[in-house]
């Protein structure tokens, strides 16, 4: 037969062992490699954080109005106002603005505050009506106080309220703040989907698809158009009209 | 452009006919580049198709009697049965291991694969010397069993009606035939099983038909286990295939796309590259041992070693870590580039075995004459026509009409 030849597999054996468990060692480190979340993923996850209605802060014991505003009565009859959670949680890290100053008197619905971010501003409307007694200064200069305890030092005003029994009426108080608070993220989601349509393809990192979670500060990347629907849907003054579900 | 239109809803006669002929009718523009292109290749592969058949088979190739199979059969049949592969693995994952989030792509692959196997294993018939003789091994005037052209016959015919019936909800949809689509969707299962259990011997099988070739394939490509290596190759060149062809439908067929679809695009890629890369881990691998076994180190300081290292490490290795990069850092643009990288090794690989490394020592080489190349186009361009047809009027893209999820 033509070009018949006899080569001894048997040489070739032990190598071909080695390889074989070669390929196995490799094998696991492959696996891995390949199943590993990667670092930049991990890094983005953990500083952007998720945003669910579980890490809110919602303390039982004060009025929430529906511009995400809260009030806490003290015993000596001044009303401390602030920002609610999931404000701070949607916008990220803001500069504050007071616009009314002590002794004025304001009206439910005035222009209480401004909060900018990058040329980017929300207006606080006043949830009650009364005299202002004190700002809080300390938010003028660093913002942390705003951030990290919204309801504690982060109070933006102290108000001598004059009608508030009547204006507290379709406040939020207790369990049903936090139903709330869940059902309001639930309508920034909506929200984003529906006003992201309209606007810019970039913005799509930033929401999960299928109505997962959304990141930590969403509004922080979205543009100037958003802020303002965002004022519309959630901060404007009819907001505090609004009979309480 | 496609409206969803209620059909007959159950064939009265009339309306059926009357749809047909209009589903004829060309849709879309007719001078696009690529059709610009594509009919006179065509025109000029039919009519060197028919002068091949008058005139003899040496009257357009450069086959010889010492290179009887040339490029129709290494490019078309070999190459494009490997490629074709996509079909068997996807409906693998979907319909065995379940992977649910790759069950928008299985009818465009699933059509894809039936419509290669119906036209390579047409272009099969080119290379005959008696292409009527090619029912033998069916009807049995001399079945041929000793040669594994046989098992190749009969696994074409087999897997082709089972990709048929694997497709046919979908032309049943495109009939408006509800009953017959309730029967053919029942018949999916056996039609999967069944069409994977022929792809792994046919797809081996392509590659035994090399085994008794030993001598004029070079030794650094012939071994015992080119049909092993055959199959396994087979898995990551159809599911690149897959890649590449879906990334181009996706494109062209935009409108037609729901929006769901969409989203899920790179999703699926990303997954189909990291099945890719784990192959072809395992392919290297298996190359390296089988090299190791061959004993044929020497070979390798020789041009023909060479060409052996360039398919290894430029064409396997290096788009295996493309693919494993591009699944780390979610990269999709690098996915289709392996993807290209790796459907021309496998080009490469089957070229090597049939044409480039066949025969390699001879005094005068064998080189396709640009007519073969011409018809390789025509049918490779007659293939891409039909698909287009069909996608434009079949629920293959676009999602399935509203009647096929209603309680029966």
């Amino acid at each position: 037969m033509d070009g018949f030849s006899y080569s001894n597999i048997f040489e070739t054996k032990g190598i071909e062992y080695l390889v074989i468990i070669a390929f196995l060692v490799l094998l696991i480190p492959f696996w891995i490699v390949l199943n590993k979340q990667s670092r930049m993923t991990k890094q983005i996850q953990s500083a952007l954080g998720v945003l669910s209605a579980k890490i809110l802060r919602i303390p039982q014991g004060l009025f929430y109005f529906r511009n995400h505003t809260w009030m806490y009565m003290e015993k000596t009859g001044v009303a401390k106002i602030g920002l609610d959670d999931l404000l701070i949680h949607l916008t990220g890290k803001v500069k504050f603005s007071t616009i009314k100053s002590s002794g004025e008197m304001i009206s439910k619905g005035d222009l209480l505050a401004v909060i900018a971010q990058n040329g980017k501003l929300l207006r606080i409307f006043s949830p009650v009506s009364g005299t202002i007694t004190d700002t809080n200064s300390m938010l003028n200069e660093s913002n942390g106080e705003l951030m990290e305890d919204p309801y504690g030092k982060g109070w933006i005003y102290k108000i001598k309220p004059s009608n508030w029994i009547a204006e507290t009426k379709s406040c939020y108080f207790a369990e049903e703040a936090t139903d709330w608070s869940a059902k309001e993220l639930e309508r920034f989601k909506d929200f984003l989907a529906r006003t992201m349509r309209n606007y810019t393809p970039e913005t799509a990192m930033i929401i999960m698809q299928d109505g997962g979670e959304i990141c930590d500060h969403s509004l922080s990347a979205l543009p100037d158009e958003i802020w303002n629907d965002f004022q519309r849907e959630f901060l404007n003054p009819d907001q505090l009209q609004m009979p309480a579900k | 452009m496609n409206t969803n239109y209620q059909i007959a809803l159950d064939h009265d006669g009339k309306s059926i006919w009357k749809f047909l002929l209009s589903e004829l009718k060309p849709k879309g523009k007719f001078f696009t580049p690529f059709n610009i292109i594509s009919i006179p290749v065509m025109i000029l592969g039919l009519a060197l198709i028919v002068y091949r058949f008058i005139y003899g088979i040496g009257s357009i190739t450069n086959l010889t009697q010492d290179t009887p199979w040339g490029l129709w059969i290494g490019f078309d049949v070999v190459t494009g049965v490997a490629f074709a592969g996509g079909a068997y693995v996807l409906t693998f994952m979907v319909y065995i291991l379940n992977m649910q989030k790759y069950h928008s792509i299985v009818r465009v692959t699933v059509l894809n694969g039936f419509l290669a196997y119906v036209f390579y294993a047409g272009a099969l018939l080119l290379d005959l010397g008696r292409p009527w003789h090619v029912v033998n091994p069916i009807i049995g005037n001399s079945f041929g069993v000793s040669s594994v052209l046989f098992l190749v016959a009969w696994h074409f015919l087999l897997y082709m009606i089972a990709q048929l019936i694997e497709f046919s909800p979908a032309i049943a949809e495109w009939l408006g035939a509800r009953r017959a689509h309730k029967i053919l969707s029942g018949m999916t299962i056996a039609a999967v099983i069944f069409g994977i259990t022929l792809s792994t011997l046919h797809q081996s099988g392509l590659g035994a038909l090399y085994l008794m070739a030993k001598d004029k394939i070079h030794p650094l490509w012939y071994s015992e286990f080119i049909p092993v290596m055959f199959f396994v190759s087979s898995i990551f060149a159809g599911l690149s295939m897959v890649i590449f062809e879906g990334s181009i439908s996706h494109k062209v067929f935009f409108s037609q796309i729901s929006e769901k679809h969409h989203k899920e695009q790179n999703y699926i890629i990303r997954g189909l590259s990291k099945i890719c890369a784990g192959t072809m881990f395992a392919y290297f691998f298996l190359k390296l041992l089988v090299f190791i076994h061959e004993q044929h180190w020497d070979l390798l300081n020789t041009p023909m070693g060479y060409w052996y290292l360039l398919e290894m490490f430029g064409f396997v290795l290096l788009p295996m870590m493309l693919f494993f990069y591009s699944y780390r850092t979610n990269n999709i643009s690098m996915v289709k580039i392996a993807a290209i990288l790796t459907m021309l090794g496998v080009i490469l690989n089957r070229l090597n075995v049939t044409v480039i490394g066949f025969r390699w020592d001879m005094a005068i080489r064998y080189i396709p004459s640009w007519m073969e190349f011409i018809v390789t186009l025509a049918v490779i361009f007659t293939e891409i026509w039909i698909f287009r047809w069909v996608i434009n009027r079949m629920p293959v893209l676009r999602d399935s009409p509203s009647w096929v999820n209603e309680p029966k």
